[in-house]
C-alpha cells in the first residue's frame, strides 16, 4: 500500500524523454510507469490514487498543463511536477496555481527532479492520509440519525441537556440517550474529543 | 666600214662649195673626182651596165672635166653607198628612191619620161596576170587561197604596187594566199611561172609583159591580166595605178651647183639619144610628185613606214579607239571596282573582326555575369537557408534536447545506481544502448542541419523527392512539436526519380512546411482534438506523369495583397521574416523546370503546390513502400 502511493507516473510524447525519465528517476527505488500522452494516462489513473506525475508541457494533442487542469477538477492526490523545454511565467504561473510543486525547466540538474519527486510524493502521501481520515470520520459520522446528528451539533455548541430539550422539544431524558449514542458511534469519550471531530469534517 | 665620224652637213657643204668655186676659178687645174652615180641593177650587174651605162657616158661627155662614172648597186649596195655618201646622184626604182628620201633625205632633181608614160608622166604600175584559160581567177578577190609568184618582196613595180592593190581587194598577200612566193632576178621567170602552171598568178612590172611579147619570148595570148585598168596615154596592160618612173636623185651632200649641171645636162638630152634608147625611156622631165608613193608604202607599212608595222598597236589603238576606250573604261571600273570591293572587303573584315572582338567580350562578359547570377543565386540560396533555419533555431535547440537530456537522464540514472550498488548489469546494458541511440539521434539532427546549411554549388541527380520531404520534415519536427502542428505524410510510393538538387529541393519544402507551421501558429489552439490543426505534405504523379509535392495548412489563408505578392522578394507577412523564402523557393523550382503555385485549402488555409519534370527515360521504381503519415 505505502509502494502505491510513492508511484511516479511520467507522460512524455517523446520515447527517448521518457524511458530516461523513468530510468532515472526509478534510481530513487519508486515504481515509475510510463505514458506517451495525457489522454492515455487519464485513461489508466484513479483520482483517489496518490503519487508523483511528472509530465512535459508540449505535447501533440492534450498539452501537460491541460493534464494538469483535468487532474485537478477530479481531485486527483497526484502531486505534479511540469517540466518544459523552454518555460515562460504565464506558464509557470498557470502550472502553479494549479497546484503544481514545480516547473522544471530542460535541462534541469538530476538532484533537483528527484528531490521534486521526492517531495511530491511525501505531499501526495499526506494529501493521501488528510483524505484517508477524513473519509474515515464521515463514514462514522454517516452511522447518526438526523436527530442525533442535530443533538450532537447542539452540544458541540455547548449547550446543557435541558436547553437542547427544550429547543427540540424532547424529554431531557430522550436528550441524554441521544448524546450517550452519539459519543458511543462517533467512538469519542468526551466533548472535546467530540468538538474535533466534527471541526477537521468541515 | 665607217672610218670616219661623220662631218655635219653644213661643214661639209661649205667645204664642198670652196671646192666647187674653186674648180670654177681654175678650170684646168685640178683632177676632179669624177661624178659617181649609183645605179639600182634590179635586173643584175650587166642588165644595168647595159640599161644606163649609156646615160652615165652621157654625163661624162658633158661633164669632160670630170667625168662620169657608174656603180651599179643592188638594194642593200645602194643604202650603204648612200649612207656613206661614196655617191653623187643616184638613180634608182621609185621605191627605192622614197626610202633613200625618207632615211638620208636624197632629193629628186628629174624624173624619167618613159616612153611609154601615160599622160600624167607616170609610167610605173604592176600587172597581175594568170593564164588565159583560168575561169576560176576572175578579178583580184579570186586569188585568196592561189598561189601567187612575184618578182622581189622589195621590186616597185614587181611586187609593192599590186600588194597596195591586193589590200584594196581585200586579199592580204601575206595572210589570204594559199602561197606567196617569189622568184627573184631576173622577173622573167614569173611570167614562165605563170605560164607554166607552177604558181595561179604572177605578179609583173607594168610593160614587162609586153617588153617580154617584143623580145618574142613568150605568147601574151596564153595570158589574161586581172583586173585592167585603162590609163590615157598608157599603153601596157596593168592592174593598177600609175605612178612616177625612176628618179635620178642628188645626195644631200651633192653641191647645189653640181646637181643643178647635171639636171640642165639631162633635160638638154635628145628623146632620140642613143643612151635614152638604150634605157628605154623619151628623156627626162622635171621631178614628178611622188606623193602617191609615200600613201602606198604608208599603207603598206613598209620602206620608210616600216615601222608602222612594228607599233601596230598604236595604229590598232588608234583604228579601234572606241573599242580601247571600252576596254580602258572596263578596265578603269574593274580597276575602281576591285579597289573598291578590296576596300570594302578591308572594312567589313575589320567591322567583322570588331563584331568578332565584341562578341568574344561580350560572351565573356556574359559568362562571367551569368557566374555571377550563379554565384550570387547560391550566396543568395544560402542567406536564405541560414535565415530559415535561423527562424527555426529555438525549435531546433529543442530538438536537440531532446537526447541531449536523454542521454543526460540516462547517464545520471546509471551514476546513482552504481553508487547504490543497485546497478542490474541487463538494465545497464539497455541504458548504455540506448544512450548511444540517443548520441546517434543528436549527431543525426546535427548533420541535418550541417548538410542544410552548408555552402555548396548545386548539382543535379537523380534523387527521391520522398527523401527530400522527409529530411525536410525532420527539421521541423521540433517546431511541429512545440506549435502542437502535427505534420502528416502523405508520400506515393511509385515516384520516379526527379533530376534536381537534393538540398535545395529539401530547402524548398522546408520553407513550405516551415511557413504552413508559422500559419497555424498564429490561428487559437484549438482542442486537442481539432482533426483540421494539422499540416498535410503530399507527393504524387500530376497528369502529366510530373512530381508533384503540395504542402497544405489550415492557418488562416491568404489576403488578396499577400496572394498577389507571395514570391515578391522581401515581401512578408511576418514579424521577424526576411521575405525571401518564397521568392527562393520559386526561383529554385524553376531553375529546376518546375513551377511553384499558391491554392486555397477547400478547408480552410492554403496549399503550396510545386512540380518537377522527370528524367527523361525515368520510370517508376515503384518498389519502395512509404510507411509515413
Amino acid at each position: 500500500m505505502a509502494d502505491a502511493h510513492r508511484t511516479v507516473y511520467i507522460v512524455d510524447d517523446d520515447p527517448a524523454m521518457r524511458h530516461s525519465l523513468a530510468w532515472l528517476i526509478g534510481a530513487l527505488g519508486v515504481p515509475v510507469e510510463t505514458f506517451a500522452s495525457g489522454e492515455a494516462f487519464l485513461g489508466v489513473i484513479r483520482p483517489d490514487r496518490p503519487g508523483c506525475l511528472v509530465t512535459d508541457v508540449r505535447m501533440p494533442g492534450m498539452s501537460g498543463l491541460e493534464l494538469q487542469d483535468t487532474l485537478a477538477r477530479c481531485g486527483s492526490l497526484l502531486s505534479v511536477i511540469v517540466i518544459s523545454g523552454h518555460a515562460d511565467v504565464p506558464m509557470a504561473a498557470r502550472a502553479f496555481r494549479a497546484g503544481a510543486v514545480d516547473v522544471i525547466e530542460k535541462p534541469f540538474n538530476d538532484q533537483v527532479l528527484l528531490d521534486r519527486v521526492h517531495e511530491a510524493l511525501e505531499k501526495s502521501t499526506r494529501a493521501a492520509a488528510v483524505q484517508a481520515r477524513k473519509a474515515h470520520i464521515q463514514a462514522r459520522l454517516a452511522r447518526l440519525t438526523p436527530r442525533e446528528r442535530q443533538v450532537a451539533e447542539l452540544v458541540v455548541a455547548g449547550k446543557p441537556n435541558k436547553v437542547i430539550a427544550a429547543e427540540i422539544n424532547l424529554s431531557p431524558k430522550t436528550v441524554e440517550v441521544h448524546r450517550h449514542n452519539v459519543m458511543e458511534k462517533l467512538e469519542v469519550g468526551s466533548v472535546a474529543d467530540l468538538t474535533r471531530l466534527l471541526i477537521e469534517t468541515d | 666600214m665607217r672610218t670616219m665620224p661623220r662631218p655635219s652637213r653644213s661643214t661639209l657643204a661649205g667645204v664642198l662649195v670652196a671646192l666647187w668655186a674653186g674648180l670654177g676659178m681654175a678650170d684646168t687645174a685640178a683632177a676632179e673626182p669624177p661624178i659617181r652615180v649609183g645605179v639600182l641593177a634590179y635586173r643584175g650587174g650587166d642588165h644595168a651596165n647595159a640599161a644606163w651605162e649609156p646615160t652615165v657616158r652621157y654625163l661624162a661627155e658633158r661633164f669632160p672635166d670630170r667625168g662620169a662614172e657608174m656603180v651599179p648597186l643592188d638594194l642593200p649596195g645602194m643604202d650603204a653607198a648612200v649612207r656613206d655618201r661614196t655617191l653623187d646622184f643616184v638613180l634608182t626604182n621609185t621605191g627605192n628612191y622614197v626610202e633613200l628620201e625618207a632615211r638620208y633625205g636624197v632629193t629628186r632633181v628629174a624624173t624619167l619620161h618613159s616612153s611609154r608614160a601615160g599622160a600624167s608622166g607616170a609610167s610605173i604600175g604592176s600587172t597581175i596576170i594568170v593564164r588565159a584559160e583560168r575561169t576560176d581567177i576572175r578579178d583580184l578577190a579570186d586569188i585568196k587561197g592561189r598561189t601567187v609568184l612575184a618578182g622581189d618582196p622589195d621590186a616597185f613595180g614587181g611586187f609593192q604596187i599590186a600588194w597596195g592593190e591586193m589590200l584594196k581587194a581585200g586579199v592580204d598577200p601575206y595572210r589570204d594566199l594559199k602561197e606567196l612566193r617569189f622568184s627573184g632576178f631576173p622577173v622573167d621567170r614569173v611570167a614562165f611561172a605563170v605560164r607554166d602552171g607552177t604558181a595561179d598568178a604572177g605578179v609583173l612590172r607594168a610593160c614587162l609583159l609586153e617588153e617580154l611579147a617584143a623580145e618574142g619570148r613568150l605568147d601574151p595570148a596564153r595570158f589574161r591580166v586581172l583586173a585592167p585598168k585603162t590609163m590615157p596615154g598608157f599603153d601596157c596592160a596593168v592592174s593598177t595605178d600609175l605612178y612616177p618612173d625612176w628618179p635620178l636623185a642628188r645626195l644631200a651632200s651633192t653641191p647645189e651647183d653640181l646637181a643643178k649641171a647635171v639636171v640642165v645636162a639631162l633635160f638638154e638630152m635628145p628623146a632620140d639619144h642613143p643612151a635614152a634608147k638604150a634605157a628605154g625611156y623619151e628623156g627626162w622631165t622635171v621631178p614628178l610628185d611622188y606623193q602617191s608613193v609615200h600613201a602606198l608604202f604608208r599603207s603598206l607599212r613598209i620602206g620608210p613606214y616600216r615601222h608602222l608595222r612594228e607599233v601596230s598597236l598604236v595604229e590598232l589603238a588608234r583604228e579601234h579607239w572606241e573599242w580601247l576606250a571600252v576596254g580602258v573604261l572596263a578596265l578603269l571600273w574593274w580597276a575602281i571596282h576591285s579597289l573598291r570591293v578590296e576596300h570594302l572587303i578591308k572594312v567589313r573584315t575589320a567591322e567583322l573582326r570588331t563584331a568578332n572582338r565584341d562578341l568574344v567580350h561580350e560572351m565573356a562578359e556574359r559568362r562571367r555575369a551569368q557566374e555571377d547570377a550563379r554565384e550570387r543565386q547560391k550566396e543568395m540560396d544560402h542567406v536564405a537557408r541560414l535565415s530559415i533555419l535561423g527562424e527555426m533555431a529555438s525549435n531546433l535547440a529543442h530538438e536537440l534536447n531532446q537526447p541531449l537530456g536523454a542521454i543526460a537522464n540516462y547517464a545520471r540514472g546509471c551514476t546513482r545506481r552504481l553508487e547504490a550498488g543497485t546497478g542490474n548489469p541487463d538494465q545497464l546494458l539497455e541504458v548504455t544502448r540506448a544512450i548511444a541511440e540517443q548520441a546517434d539521434r543528436a549527431g543525426q539532427i546535427i548533420a541535418r542541419i550541417r548538410n542544410f546549411v552548408r555552402k555548396r554549388p548545386s548539382q543535379l541527380e537523380p534523387i527521391d523527392v520522398n527523401d527530400a520531404i522527409r529530411a525536410a520534415v525532420a527539421l521541423c519536427e521540433g517546431q511541429a512539436r512545440n506549435g502542437n502542428v502535427p505534420i502528416v505524410l502523405s508520400l506515393a510510393g511509385d515516384l520516379p526519380p526527379v533530376p534536381a538538387d537534393r538540398v535545395q529541393i529539401e530547402q524548398v519544402v522546408l520553407n513550405l512546411v516551415k511557413n504552413a507551421l508559422d500559419a497555424m501558429a498564429e490561428t487559437v489552439p484549438g482542442a486537442a482534438e481539432d482533426a483540421g490543426r494539422k499540416v498535410t505534405v503530399s507527393s504524387a504523379r500530376d497528369g502529366e506523369g510530373r512530381v508533384e509535392v503540395a504542402v497544405a495548412d489550415h492557418g488562416h489563408g491568404l489576403s488578396e495583397e499577400a496572394r498577389s505578392r507571395l514570391f515578391d522578394p522581401y515581401f512578408t507577412t511576418k514579424a521577424g521574416g526576411m521575405g525571401l523564402g518564397l521568392s527562393i523557393c520559386r526561383s529554385i523550382v524553376e531553375t529546376h523546370g518546375g513551377h511553384l503555385r499558391a491554392t486555397d485549402n477547400p478547408g480552410g488555409g492554403v496549399v503550396m503546390r510545386f512540380v518537377l519534370p522527370v528524367a527523361n527515360g525515368a520510370l517508376p521504381s515503384g518498389e519502395e513502400q512509404q510507411h509515413h503519415g
